[in-house]
C-alpha cells in the first residue's frame, strides 16, 4: 500500500468520513467529524499506519491534510505529490 | 453474597510507574506485580532499578530516564508502544506519576531555580507523562492514571510554598484531564498523602514530626504500603466507575 493510500486509510478510519473527502484542502474543524476528539483519534491512526511517535507541536500544527503530509515527512514518511 | 477479594485486577496489562526506586514507588511496583500487571519501573538510577528489577522478577522492566527531560520521556514511550503488542506484556493500561521532590523553604527564601525545579518534576513531567499515556491509551479505549499529589497541595503548610503549587498544580490537571478524558475510558485520579515515613520525610527532625502527628487524627504516619494499595484501588478496575477524584490517605490530617 502507498504512503498516500495509507495517509487516507488513516483518515477515513478516524473521522468515519468518506475516501472522496480526503483532499488537501480539507482542513481540522470544518467537518463535524475532524473535531478535537476525532483529531486525537486521528494521530493514533497516524502513528500507527506509519510506526512515528509525533511531536505535541507537530499534532497541533496538523491542520489539514496537507499540512499532515508536510508534517511526516520530516518522519521521512514520502508522499508522491 | 459479595466476594471477598478480587485478584489479578491487572493481569495482562502493563503499567508505567515514575519514581519507581523510591519507598511509594517499590510498594506500588510491588502491589502491581501481585495483582498481575507488567510494570515498567522508572527512575534515574540505573543500578537501583536494575536491583529492583533483579528483586521482582521479569514483569519488571526497568526504563532509565530523567522525567524531566522531554526527548527521553518521549524514547520511553515508544518503547512502552512498541513492546506493548508482545502477548507477555500486554497492552499499555496504567500510568502512575509518583516521581516527584520536595524542597523547604519560607516564601521569601524560594529561589526561582527551587521553585522551577519542582514545578518541573512535579507538575510539567507528569503532565508531559499523561499526554503521551492517554494517546496510547485512547487507541484501547481504556486506561487509568493515578497522580501521587500531596495534602500539602491540597491544604497548604507553611514553608513548602513552591512544592504545594506544583502539587496542586497537578490536582487541578488531574480533574481536568478526567473530564476531557472519561468518554475515551480514561480515568484519572490522584492519591494525596500525609506525612508517610519516606526518604522525603526523614529529615523531618523529631519535634516538627509530632507537630504533624499531633494533628492527624490516628496519631501516626502512614507507610508506604497504605499510600501504593490506594494507588492499587484506583488504577484497577475496582475503581471503574471513579475520575476526578483525589484520595487523601492521610489517616485525618488537619493543617
Amino acid at each position: 500500500m502507498t504512503n498516500e493510500k495509507k495517509l487516507t486509510q488513516a483518515f477515513v478510519s478516524a473521522l468515519s468520513i468518506d475516501e472522496a473527502q480526503v483532499v488537501d484542502s480539507l482542513q481540522y474543524n470544518t467537518i463535524k467529524e475532524w473535531d478535537s476528539t476525532a483529531h486525537m483519534v486521528l494521530i493514533a491512526e497516524l502513528e500507527d499506519a506509519f510506526d512515528v511517535m509525533l511531536d505535541t507541536d507537530d499534532i497541533i500544527d496538523m491542520s489539514s491534510v496537507a499540512k499532515a503530509k508536510t508534517i511526516l515527512q520530516r518522519y521521512d514518511v514520502e508522499f508522491s505529490d | 453474597m459479595m466476594s471477598n477479594s478480587v485478584t489479578n485486577n491487572l493481569n495482562g496489562v502493563s503499567v508505567l510507574i515514575t519514581g519507581a526506586t523510591g519507598a511509594i514507588g517499590q510498594a506500588c511496583v510491588a502491589q502491581c506485580l501481585s495483582e498481575g500487571a507488567t510494570v515498567f519501573a522508572n527512575g534515574r538510577d540505573a543500578e537501583r532499578l536494575g536491583e529492583l528489577a533483579e528483586k521482582t522478577g521479569t514483569k519488571c522492566i526497568p526504563l532509565c530516564y530523567d522525567v524531566t527531560d522531554e526527548e527521553n520521556v518521549k524514547q520511553a514511550f515508544i518503547k512502552i508502544k512498541k513492546m506493548q503488542s508482545q502477548s507477555e506484556i500486554g497492552p499499555f493500561y496504567g500510568l502512575v506519576n509518583n516521581a516527584g521532590i520536595m524542597e523547604e523553604h519560607s516564601l521569601v527564601t524560594t529561589s526561582m531555580d527551587s521553585l522551577q525545579r519542582q514545578l518541573r518534576v512535579n507538575l510539567l513531567a507528569p503532565f508531559q507523562h499523561m499526554q503521551l499515556a492517554c494517546r496510547l491509551m485512547a487507541r484501547h479505549g481504556r486506561g487509568s492514571i493515578v497522580n501521587i499529589v500531596s495534602q500539602v497541595g491540597e491544604q497548604g503548610s507553611s514553608g513548602l510554598s513552591a512544592y504545594a503549587a506544583s502539587k496542586s498544580g497537578l490536582s487541578g490537571a488531574t480533574r481536568a484531564i478526567a473530564k476531557e478524558f472519561a468518554e475515551k475510558g480514561i480515568r484519572v485520579n490522584g492519591v494525596a498523602p500525609g506525612l508517610v515515613d519516606t526518604p522525603l520525610t526523614s529529615h523531618y527532625e523529631d519535634q516538627l514530626r509530632e507537630e504533624i502527628i499531633h494533628r492527624t487524627a490516628m496519631k501516626r504516619a502512614g507507610g508506604a504500603d497504605e499510600v501504593a494499595h490506594a494507588v492499587l484501588h484506583l488504577l484497577s478496575p475496582q475503581a471503574s466507575y471513579t475520575t476526578g477524584q483525589i484520595l487523601a490517605v492521610d489517616g485525618l490530617f488537619s493543617p
